[in-house]
């Protein structure tokens, strides 16, 4: 089957094991070969605002890496997808950008050359392996399980990027908790920001944002809100009893990475998922499920 | 050239301010079309920022560097409150791109003012040194054997290095002055 | 008249079931009985649908077994099936003009559903009522006037010479006339034209020589229009040829007089800002190309007559000429104005050296311009590197002229384009703008172009600007987009300035007798349906003086306007509706006294009055609104089809029975009678009491109608118009009517009448609701009023209405 380069990016290392371990499990089950960074260096998101140069040098440093591997890359973060494919696009178009850039990353002995893509796991589920092949791979269908989506901006916007030819925006997500047999609630203000890019300036904002979020997603009455994205996972899931405290409310929302959904629904058991590293005990969603 | 009267009295000198400014920022890679704003205000109106912020509104940022003003907007820090959630790229009728045109005011910011909030120097600092954005523990690569994940890969900062001077940045990032918190 | 009287009227009454929709609610078979009964009614009977074919055929074969000579269908509006009915009677051999409808559908079943008792009442009484003016109906044959296949195109900017073109093209002789030296008009002053920058003249220049050169077109430029009479097909038109000092056919062109002339004088075309000889062409690609001698200059040096040598083309003793033109049709395309804030300094122009306007601007690009095509300074010469463009001077503005000028935008949009592309960022350029307006084709595009190209645009309007010794201008204005005020320093402004009607529109539409809207630019017979007819038959506009116009727009209105003159021209004569008002020689006062009454009031000026002489209708102008009918004190005037005597049968007949109940209505055709049609279609329910008697124009409501109608007990009298100030159909019958109806309720007022018993209503077509509404009303307040109070006002009031109205013989 399909073989990627796996970009991890820093914050799944840093925080997030859960989606790492959740992730790599699924891929296994569906023969999807993952092969390690032979080396790293962050993707380049975080630098953009201090300098888009810098920024474009440290995705295209990754690309190159790719490139000499003969390799697609999988990113398991929003971000770290974003902020490598804006960049392989964007040098891959723009010959005046690929020139100024290839001119810096010859001091490193690299040439960006444009020969391979970038995927998040949501395009390598759907694309590489296909919802028909996810459904047949369930073994426990989630019939009476619903619960939201969040998709996260960076892997549905700028559509002149994210698009996929028509297949695209947060229909990808919705389709694949469909295929575990879960009913896809809608909510209001579905495709909002979570806010974490903020989070080291203001905290204020971000718990206001997902504050808003999780009530709109309890209140169609959802058991769990499901995510593709550390950084939005760190939002609602770590931060939900901040969030509970500081507003004084009741969410009690768990918040599952997609695979972990996935899992279940495919058989596997909670500790190989990492469910036991939510914060938000997915308890009575388990009970559901597994009884 | 143009004044706005109202800054004009009280400074008189920082508010004078070069038609250049627009011309510069559209130089910018991604702030190409800022001169294409015809101020329809649905950044604004879909931006999940400019309702907690009365500065952070994507329109008038818009029309205050169409206009020149570049003190006042380098000289305040609403501008870091942006989220890239894209929302204003994709409603944008124009084609203008203001979600960059914000990461080209900050970045000039960076580069004149030498100024940035303490969370992107640290995070600087710490690609230079390690290649990630995060100090990761020892703690954290010990859990990841356990779980059986292979090992992280591991950084080549003198390449990385030679990145950051190749923008310059390195200068800057040493003696950027720092902040925390943007209200 | 007394020839019908002798006549043995013969009518047939046809009620129509119209499926359910009348015969579901009215007794049909009662309204036949009825209608047998009412005197001179010789046939009646009723089918499912009348103007079904075999409904038509049965009024066919009736006309023919029983010898009618008057028809009366009581069906449906006659704004739906007149024209149907007039076709299947004349088919039978009937004149078409002896049919008369009784609208027993949308005025009556429709609009009374649940009260079917009334409604059949009504019904009975609408029948009795058009077959009382049925009983005076007389034949009428329409009016057929030969036409003239010529025609006139006064102005010759680029909407005139377009019409001229298609006319030419299409066979007809046509005759271009123009003020000025050349034609070309404003599109000939431009340098490049939006959004494609193609250069005006070389554009418009061959269009200008095609129509030179076209064996149908005649050129007849520097004349004026002296005088225009006659009527659609057949106007008489006198020109004044001025004098060019040069003869025409003589001169070549060739302008070795103008090198050899001594003197100069400001060229207007270039807007004063370039100069040129005493005998000159205004420009190098003027058509005609023959020179003209500027005698207010001229030093009579005669170097010119020697330089012309054995051409012999300089005359200095010709004189001006007067010609007569006939033609069948007129288009009028005399172009707009650009306002010059000059008197009142806006802005500083005409005090601020480098403020200058939009067209003078347009002249100083213009690369065969007086600067050569270098956009300068008056003050120092030198290239401004600030320049700052205002919208809106003038226009959008209720102090001066409150419309959009429509053009400007996107001129100033090319301009600042135009300075973009020659200096790029060695210039600043700045539009001050209110909105921009770009709907069109490839404008919104432009104005992308222009910000794109680095234009500045401030929204906001420009409270004043001040000079610096510099000369440079300090511009203070609001950046309302920041909302902050302001202040720019330029080194040139330029003002866009309003379009105005041309100077002389108001002569040109007195001579033509067309009317002018409160703006001042011509107006046209409907503003959406008839956008190019004037309200003279056989009068249409072109171009911007119906109002500013681009060139596209300008070119089409102009192929628009020779396309409808041709429904003219292409036929041998034209047929008019023979509605027509006619004068009574006898009866007229204006042959022992000075009247004119009739004349002043007609909207069309399509009455003569001269000294001693009776009034009279040209047949062809007149439209048939019956307003003069109305004015005229002798009642010396008839309308034919709307007769008083018919119009008095009807009310007469309307209020035999129970008057103080029923409100008797005057509708106009074209808006209340349609409104009251709209309000039976959408089933507005009201109550069952009103009667209308369907007029042309409310301008025919005769101050005696009414006061017939309360002679004869009527509990109320309602006049359904048009809405002021522009929708009336007959121009301004609206306002005729409203003048002579305030004067009248007035004195029945003073004569004791409640003054709800008498009311004026401006109902559009489309105001079903409000006819609804306002019967509804009357009706109420009749209640209240109560039948007692009607009964003893009316008591009062009628010997005096006798008094009054026994110069009618009545």
């Amino acid at each position: 089957m399909a073989e990627y380069l796996i970009f991890l990016g820093c914050v799944i290392p840093y925080r997030l094991q859960s989606y790492e371990i959740s992730a790599r499990r699924i891929l296994e089950a569906f023969d999807v070969k993952l092969v390690e960074m032979p080396s790293f260096n962050c993707c380049g998101y975080p630098v953009d605002p201090i300098d888009h140069e810098l920024a474009s040098l440290l995705a295209a440093r990754n690309l190159c890496l790719a490139e000499d591997l003969e390799m697609d890359i999988l990113t398991l973060c929003n971000g770290c997808f974003s902020m490598l494919n804006k960049t392989n696009r964007m040098l891959k178009e723009d010959r005046g950008y690929r020139e100024k850039i290839n001119k810096a990353l010859g001091k490193i002995g690299m040439e960006f050359k444009g020969s391979i893509e970038v995927k998040h796991l949501v395009h390598v589920l759907i694309e590489d392996i296909g919802l028909e092949e996810i459904k047949k791979a369930i073994k426990r269908p989630l019939k009476n399980i619903q619960v939201a989506q969040h998709s996260g901006c960076h892997l549905i916007r700028p559509a002149k990027y994210a698009s996929r030819g028509g297949n695209g925006g947060m229909e990808m997500l919705k389709e694949l908790i469909r295929a575990t047999g879960a009913e896809c609630l809608e909510y209001e203000d579905e495709d909002e920001c979570c806010g974490n890019p903020i989070i080291g300036v203001n905290e204020e904002i971000p718990l206001q944002l997902a504050r808003e979020k999780l009530k709109h997603v309890r209140a169609v009455g959802a058991q769990a809100l499901i995510t593709v994205c550390p950084f939005c996972h760190i939002m609602y899931d770590l931060n939900q009893s901040r969030i509970e405290r500081k507003f004084g409310l009741k969410l009690e929302i768990p918040v599952l990475h997609y695979p972990q959904l996935l899992g279940l629904a495919m058989g596997l058991q909670p500790d190989e998922l990492a469910l036991n590293e939510l914060r938000v005990r997915p308890d009575e969603l388990l009970k559901r499920i597994i009884g | 050239m143009v004044y706005s009267m109202s800054q004009k009295e009280e400074f008189e000198v920082v508010n004078r301010v070069d038609p250049a400014f627009k011309r510069a920022v559209s130089g910018m890679h991604g702030a190409e079309k800022i001169s294409l704003c015809f101020q329809c205000g649905t950044c604004t109106a879909g931006c999940p920022i400019s309702r907690f912020n009365d500065f952070y509104n994507p329109r008038r940022i818009a029309r205050m560097i169409q206009l020149g003003l570049k003190d006042r907007l380098l000289s305040n820090d609403a501008l870091w409150l942006c989220t890239t959630c894209y929302t204003c790229i994709d409603n944008c009728p124009q084609g203008v791109e203001m979600a960059y045109i914000i990461r080209a005011l900050r970045n000039i910011t960076v580069e004149e003012r030498k100024v940035m909030p303490t969370i992107y120097k640290q995070m600087l600092s710490n690609i230079l040194k390690t290649g990630y954005v995060y100090v990761i523990s020892e703690l954290r690569i010990k859990r990841r054997i356990q779980h059986g994940l292979p090992p992280l890969p591991k950084s080549d900062s003198k390449q990385i290095a030679k990145l950051f001077d190749a923008t310059h940045i390195s200068d800057i990032l040493e003696r950027a002055e720092t902040f925390d918190r943007v209200d | 008249m007394r020839e019908s009287e002798s006549e043995d009227i013969r009518i047939g009454v046809f009620v129509c079931h119209c499926g359910l929709n009348i015969a579901g609610v009215v007794d049909v078979e009662e309204v036949t009985e009825y209608a047998k009964s009412l005197p001179n009614v010789v046939f009646a009977t009723h089918n499912r649908y009348t103007c079904s074919d075999p409904g038509q055929e049965e009024i066919r074969k009736a006309i023919k077994e029983h010898k009618l000579n008057r028809v009366v269908i009581a069906a449906c509006s006659p704004r739906m099936h007149e024209f149907t009915f007039r076709r299947t009677v004349s088919e039978a051999g009937l004149n078409p003009y002896l049919l008369e409808m009784a609208n027993i559908r949308e005025h009556c079943s429709w609009c009374h559903p649940s009260r079917p008792k009334e409604a059949t009442e009504k019904a009975k009484d609408l029948v009795k009522m058009a077959v009382a003016k049925a009983r005076l109906l007389r034949p009428l044959e329409p009016i057929e006037v030969p036409v003239t296949n010529k025609a006139l195109v006064l102005g010759g900017g680029i909407a005139g010479i377009s019409a001229a073109l298609d006319l030419a093209e299409m066979g007809f002789k046509v005759y271009l006339v123009e003020k000025k030296e050349s034609i070309g008009g404003h599109m000939a002053q431009l340098d490049k034209t939006f959004p494609t920058l193609d250069c005006s003249i070389c554009i418009e220049g061959p269009k200008m020589v095609d129509a030179a050169r076209h064996p149908n077109i005649e050129i007849i430029a520097y004349a004026d229009l002296l005088s225009v009479e006659g009527y659609i097909g057949n106007f008489k038109v006198r020109i004044r040829k001025n004098p060019r000092y040069v003869i025409e056919e003589n001169c070549t062109g060739c302008g070795e007089c103008r090198d050899v002339c001594p003197i100069e004088y400001p060229n207007e075309w270039d807007m004063n800002l370039g100069v040129r000889k005493a005998i000159s062409v205004p420009f190098d690609q003027a058509v005609p190309l023959v020179y003209t001698i500027n005698r207010d200059y001229c030093i009579e040096c005669y170097k010119c007559v020697e330089a012309c040598g054995e051409r012999q083309a300089i005359d200095f003793s010709q004189q001006p000429e007067e010609i007569e033109l006939e033609v069948g049709a007129i288009i009028v395309a005399t172009g707009y104005d650009i306002y010059l804030p000059e008197e009142e300094n806006i802005y500083g122009y005409g005090k601020y050296s480098n403020v200058i306007t939009s067209l003078e601007f347009e002249r100083l690009i213009l690369a065969a311009g007086p600067t050569g095509g270098h956009v300068i300074r008056a003050s120092d010469g030198e290239r401004p590197r600030v320049v700052a463009f205002i919208q809106c001077v003038g226009s959008r503005d209720i102090n001066k002229y409150p419309y959009c000028s429509g053009f400007c935008c996107m001129y100033t949009l090319k301009h600042a384009i135009q300075l973009k592309e020659h200096y790029g960022d060695d210039i600043e350029v700045y539009i001050f703008y209110m909105d921009i307006r770009s709907n069109f084709k490839g404008y919104e595009e432009f104005y992308a172009r222009a910000r794109e190209m680095g234009v500045n645009f401030i929204r906001g309007r420009v409270s004043k600007i001040t000079e610096t010794p510099e000369k440079n201008l300090i511009i203070h204005a609001e950046d309302t987009l920041l909302g902050e005020p302001i202040e720019l320093e330029a080194e040139m402004v330029v003002l866009a300035t309003a379009a105005i009607p041309a100077k002389g529109a108001d002569e040109v539409a007195r001579l033509l007798n067309i009317t002018r809207g409160s703006d001042g630019f011509f107006m046209e017979s409907h503003p959406k349906l008839k956008p190019i007819d004037t309200p003279v038959d056989g009068i249409f506009l072109a171009g911007a003086c119906q109002g500013p116009k681009d060139i596209p727009y300008s070119v089409s209105q102009g192929s628009g306007a020779a396309a409808r003159a041709a429904t003219i021209l292409s036929k041998p004569s034209v047929k008019i509706e023979p509605i027509i008002a006619v004068v009574d020689p006898e009866k007229c006062r204006n042959v022992r006294v000075k009247c004119g009454i009739c004349a002043s009031k007609c909207p069309y000026g399509a009455i003569v009055v001269e000294k001693g002489k009776p009034a009279e209708v040209r047949a062809a102008m007149c439209h048939g609104c019956g307003t003069c009918v109305a004015e005229c004190p002798a009642d010396a005037i008839t309308q034919m089809h709307f007769t008083d005597a018919q119009i008095f049968a009807q009310i007469r007949a309307a209020l035999e029975e129970n008057p103080e109940r029923k409100i008797l209505g005057f509708c106009c055709n074209w808006c209340s009678y349609a409104g009251a049609d709209l309000a039976g279609t959408s089933r507005y329910e009201y109550p069952p009491n009103l009667r209308i008697i369907r007029v042309m124009c409310s301008g025919r409501v005769d101050r005696d109608f009414v006061l017939e109608a309360f002679r004869r007990g009527a509990g109320m009298v309602l006049i359904g118009a048009c809405h002021l100030p522009y929708d009336c159909h007959y121009i301004d019958g609206n306002w005729k009517m409203t003048e002579r109806m305030k004067a009248l309720a007035k004195m029945l007022q003073k004569l004791g009448l409640t003054p709800e018993r008498f009311r004026v209503e401006y109902i559009s077509a489309a105001e079903g609701v409000k006819f609804a509404n306002v019967i509804r009303e009357m009706a109420e307040k009749l209640e209240e009023i109560g039948e007692e109070r009607i009964k003893a006002e009316n008591a009062k009031l009628k010997p005096i209405l006798d008094r009054m109205l026994s110069r009618k013989g009545m």
